[in-house]
């Protein structure tokens, strides 16, 4: 049987010897930020940042006792009027983002690729769409997903340690960098099961 | 078994070490300007590419490294960034080899492409969220989706073994722009200390 996601929480827990994590209240959260500098690095820069326009933590770090065991990795834009926008609408569908997640000193995503055509994983199909009744010359478009869903039991950042998110975009086609700028900067959210911080209840 | 089950195991039965940080792969590599050919190979050539078309240097993992392939991901674009069906609408084959073993062979890609709806797994579906009607596609309005197969059984890459993904077809037409494939799914990479 697959380890589950709170199975996970608690084997690095007891890894790491925080023994109360257990104790704390399980739920569902995500974290999310802008890299509103073009630096080419996401949630670092996150305490000078607006909240929640821009991100919904105040450092790249968790509190005592509270954790975020990562299922799903997204990423977005965001121009300067602050919209959220789909990473292929604005770079092109020949856009690749190639990213490294750290937590504290540790690689623990690496090279990853994120499709702007729309990544592995968003099983994305253009089939069942049959024109009734409409203008034949038209064909229907598709805002195509960025996201890696992690296989196995995900991966745990743990209370108090730094996390941030490295990347690059690149034209897969000519293998040229593409740089973003503050209307097209990339954001990125990290989505999974939270630890939050409680001193009654249990996960 | 579960894609983590099986890699360990795998990865015991070859006396690869089993240690390293868990982690979700995806291995990627480019063909630029393919033309139209009965065979492509991905993961075979490396020279040239940027890591912005590939994120290996060899056909293997390091020594530390391996992975289970769960998904593969295949697309294919104009030179000038629009999406396009990959190989046309022609029948294509693909066939995954790791080491001297062939552990995918011949499976019909085209089906999983969207054009005819008959994709092999029951949750395939647009990705997408919102749709609109466009004349034609441009590389920031794509009409076309990639291709994508879920396998059903966990295929292990183990640390330095050569692999290869090959497309066969009569003719298909792959264009002057690139084609891509990746292989995606739960991996171990080389960790010095314990994990999170």
């Amino acid at each position: 049987m697959a380890l589950s996601a709170q199975d996970k929480i608690l084997y690095v827990a007891n890894k790491l010897g925080l023994s109360t994590l257990g104790q704390m209240q399980g739920s569902t959260g995500a974290v999310y930020d802008v890299d509103t500098d073009v630096s080419g690095q996401i949630f670092s820069s996150a305490s000078r940042h607006q909240n929640p326009g821009v991100t919904n933590i105040t450092e790249n770090q968790f509190e005592v006792n509270e954790a975020l065991l990562i299922e799903n990795i997204s990423f977005y834009v965001k121009n300067a009027a602050g919209d959220t926008l789909n990473f292929q609408n604005v770079y092109g569908s020949n856009a690749v983002i190639l990213y490294d997640l750290v937590i504290g000193n540790k690689r623990v995503m690496k090279d990853t690729p994120v499709f702007a055509a729309g990544s592995p994983y968003t099983f994305a199909n253009t089939g069942n769409i049959q024109k009734v009744n409409i203008d034949e010359s038209l064909n229907p478009a598709f805002n195509p997903r960025h996201q890696t869903f992690l296989e196995g039991a995900g991966i745990l950042i743990p209370p108090q340690v730094q996390w941030y998110v490295d990347y690059r975009i690149f034209n897969v086609v000519t293998g040229a960098t593409i740089a973003a700028s503050d209307e097209t900067a990339i954001g990125c959210y990290l989505f999974g099961t939270r630890v939050l911080l409680n001193f009654n209840t249990t996960i | 078994m579960s894609q983590v089950g099986k890699l360990g195991f795998v990865d015991s039965k070859l006396g690869a070490p089993t240690s390293g940080q868990q982690t979700t792969r995806i291995l990627f590599n480019t063909i630029e300007a393919p033309g139209t050919t009965s065979s492509l190979s991905f993961f075979k050539n490396f020279q040239g590419l940027t890591n912005g078309q590939t994120n290996l240097t060899q056909n293997k993992l390091d020594s530390m490294e391996s992975m289970v392939i769960k998904t593969i991901w295949l697309t294919q674009f104009q030179s000038s960034g629009e999406l396009e069906a990959i190989g046309g609408l022609v029948q294509q084959t693909l066939s995954v080899i790791v080491g001297n073993q062939t552990v995918v062979k011949n499976l019909p890609i085209q089906f999983n492409q969207g054009i005819n709806g008959q994709a092999f797994d029951r949750l395939h579906e647009n990705g997408g969220s919102s749709t609109n009607e466009v004349a034609f596609a441009n590389p920031i309005i794509q009409t076309a989706m990639p291709c994508e197969i879920r396998l059903l059984t966990d295929i292990v890459i183990p640390p330095q073994v050569a692999f290869e993904v090959r497309i066969e077809s009569n003719a298909g037409v792959y264009g002057s722009g690139a084609v891509v494939c990746a292989l995606a799914g739960y991996g171990k990479i080389f960790s010095a200390g314990s994990s999170f």
